[in-house]
């Protein structure tokens, strides 16, 4: 009994070996190798030979990074400005699609309607259509609500509040970028319904139980429920920000890849990547013990 | 009758919290309506955008006096635009090329997830980890890597160590500008973010009961089949979202296929190309020919999306 145990647990190991062994070739071939190649190249001196589809790297240690810091004029700029872009970008874009998310989860009347609309962005905020609408400044100005003749007049309605230029500058500069901003919230919209999905009735029945208001059920029953969603949001809307092609250090990187100086692109994005994973794994480590450890106690 | 409540009793305290909570759910639902029909207006407005540019004829395009609706319709900018995308070519070309491989990365990851989601073996964690790489690297940092070796398709190198210690003719390969540079990662779970279906897929194979499973195997049949007549027909649901999102992203997919596929451009990359052309004269042509590119992926999800909506709430995708 115990020996055909044994062997039915080692039979179901080696099914589950067989079921992933080719996303294992698969990530050899079409991922590890590039991979470890393009590292290759931030520490090389490339040429490459396009008939014999081979290239050959002359080891330059750090020369290719230092390039791009003490030489480079515009790298490091770049750099910052998507850098701390990318710092504010991303907590807006989570908070704006965990309250849809949120809202669009409620019972009322057109959900299914807003449901549908507020996942077009998905199909029409590809980067092709977005250079198509970028390149039309009246676009743009409508969309944001501040064109003269329809839409809503965001800016007219701050004057008549009596509020001082300065702060109706900055609330308007606001509405816009979380107008921008909501463009990138599709997929994460569809991730928090389907995280606020999961969440068991019985816990807010509990909470009802207890007495417990909307705002609190919110604080100890649906956000740390949520906690696994929102570290997969945060970890894909940094991806879609951080290669996003309207991204400048990625604008930069494939212009160098398109006049041929093959280490320049690796080495920049190397960089970059290396820069931005370890943002990443920062917050989500502190995301993760802070915040979340505390309802998890 | 609310007369009579109101003479009835004064202002108990239950009464007044009565009141309150209704208040509370009047504001509640204003401020909810607002905040959505203001985001609804912002992508519906760029809908309605383009197409009021694309159905307009020359003279109504700087007509300051006209904002939404032209004085006449004309299908002069989707024929021009037509014409410029060679849309029925490029449109199929993105047909074979983008949507063949989605629709095999949408089988492959469901079989690779199911390996993580139902089996136990010591390295399964540490795997596990590297799909999760393949979510966060980008694309863009693999690429050149990438095309030499489709250039002279190659497997780890042992073609040329063949070549070069034989001193056999070239006999590696060229696969650019063919469906495989698409085709071929997807066959392996390493396509168009296939990292982030293989993670969803396994989320919901996790959350089915076992006990289906359990009666296929005592029944006799084996891992595969089980697959096949157990889980894939309880499953639709999550079909339905990869699929979705698997056939939109390959749709929209313009880094790789214009470094691969330069010589047979998909219509995403078509776009790019003739972007300069079709936005000269005015913005028209090219309103015109963003809807020609975005109308397949639009009329699918139309009749797809009652269903995804819905499957929205019990895919469970996270958690």
């Amino acid at each position: 009994m115990k020996k055909s145990l044994k062997d039915f647990t080692r039979k179901k190991q080696m099914y589950g070996r067989m079921f992933i062994l080719p996303w294992e070739i698969g990530f050899v071939l079409f991922f590890l190798q590039p991979l470890v190649q393009s590292l290759v190249f931030v520490f090389s001196n490339v040429t490459v030979n396009f008939d014999e589809g081979v290239f050959e790297t002359k080891w330059v240690g750090l020369s290719n990074i230092r390039h791009f810091f003490y030489e480079d004029t515009v790298y490091v700029d770049n750099l910052v400005d998507s850098l701390t872009s990318f710092i504010y970008t991303i907590p807006l874009i989570v908070a704006l699609s965990l309250i849809v998310g949120v809202l669009l989860n409620q019972k009322f009347k057109g959900r299914i309607v807003f449901r549908s609309i507020f996942f077009l962005p998905v199909i029409i905020a590809t980067g092709v259509v977005m250079t198509y609408l970028q390149g039309d400044a009246t676009a743009q100005a409508m969309r944001s609500g501040s064109s003269s003749g329809n839409g809503i007049d965001i800016s007219n309605i701050l004057m008549s509040m009596n509020l001082s230029e300065n702060v109706s500058s900055t609330l308007l500069g606001f509405v816009n970028q979380i107008f921008d901003l909501f463009w990138d919230c599709g997929v994460q919209i569809v991730l928090f319904i389907s995280g606020l999905q999961s969440i068991p009735e019985q816990l807010y029945e509990v909470c009802r139980v207890e007495g417990a208001n909307k705002w609190e059920e919110f604080w100890y029953v649906t956000f740390p429920m949520l906690s696994g969603t929102t570290l997969l949001v945060i970890v894909f809307t940094a991806i879609e920000i951080f290669t996003d092609s309207g991204n400048k250090v990625m604008t930069y990187g494939f212009n160098a890849m398109r006049q041929n100086m093959w280490w320049e692109g690796p080495t920049m994005l190397w960089v970059y990547f290396a820069l931005v994973g370890a943002i990443l794994g920062l917050a989500v480590l502190l995301i993760q013990k802070k915040i979340f450890a505390k309802w998890a106690n | 009758m609310f007369k009579n409540k109101n003479k009835s009793n004064t202002f108990t305290p239950e009464r007044k919290l009565l009141y309150k909570k209704r208040t509370l759910s009047v504001v509640v639902n204003v401020v909810r309506y607002f905040f959505l029909l203001a985001l609804s207006y912002v992508v519906l407005f760029q809908l309605f955008f383009m197409i009021s540019y694309a159905i307009r004829p020359k003279a109504d395009i700087y007509n300051p006096s006209i904002v939404w609706i032209p004085s006449d319709i004309t299908m002069d900018n989707f024929k021009m635009a037509f014409e410029e995308l060679d849309y029925l070519k490029t449109g199929f070309v993105s047909l074979w090329l983008m949507e063949v491989s989605a629709f095999i990365e949408v089988m492959v990851c469901a079989v690779i997830a199911y390996g993580f989601a139902r089996f136990e073996f010591k390295e399964k964690n540490l795997i596990f980890f590297l799909v999760l790489l393949t979510i966060i690297v980008p694309t863009q940092m693999l690429i050149i890597p990438m095309y030499l070796n489709y250039a002279h398709f190659d497997i780890l190198g042992i073609g040329k160590f063949f070549i070069d210690t034989f001193h056999l003719p070239d006999f590696r390969p060229q696969l650019l500008n063919t469906g495989l540079t698409f085709w071929l990662p997807s066959l392996f779970g390493v396509g168009v973010r296939s990292g982030l279906f293989i993670f969803i897929y396994r989320k919901f194979f996790e959350g089915l009961p076992r006990e289906l499973e359990e009666a296929a195997y005592v029944d006799g049949a084996g891992p595969l089949r089980t697959f096949v007549s157990v889980i894939l027909p309880s499953s639709g649901v999550v079909f339905l979202t990869v699929t979705i999102f698997s056939t939109i992203w390959h749709w929209n997919e313009s880094y790789l296929s214009d470094m691969y596929n330069k010589g047979n451009p998909p219509l995403a990359v078509k776009m790019d190309y003739v972007k300069t052309d079709l936005l000269k004269d005015s913005r028209a042509a090219g309103m015109a020919a963003c809807l020609l590119f975005i109308a397949p992926m639009l009329i699918m999800y139309m009749f797809l999306q009652r269903k995804f909506v819905q499957s929205i709430d019990r895919v469970g995708i996270v958690g």
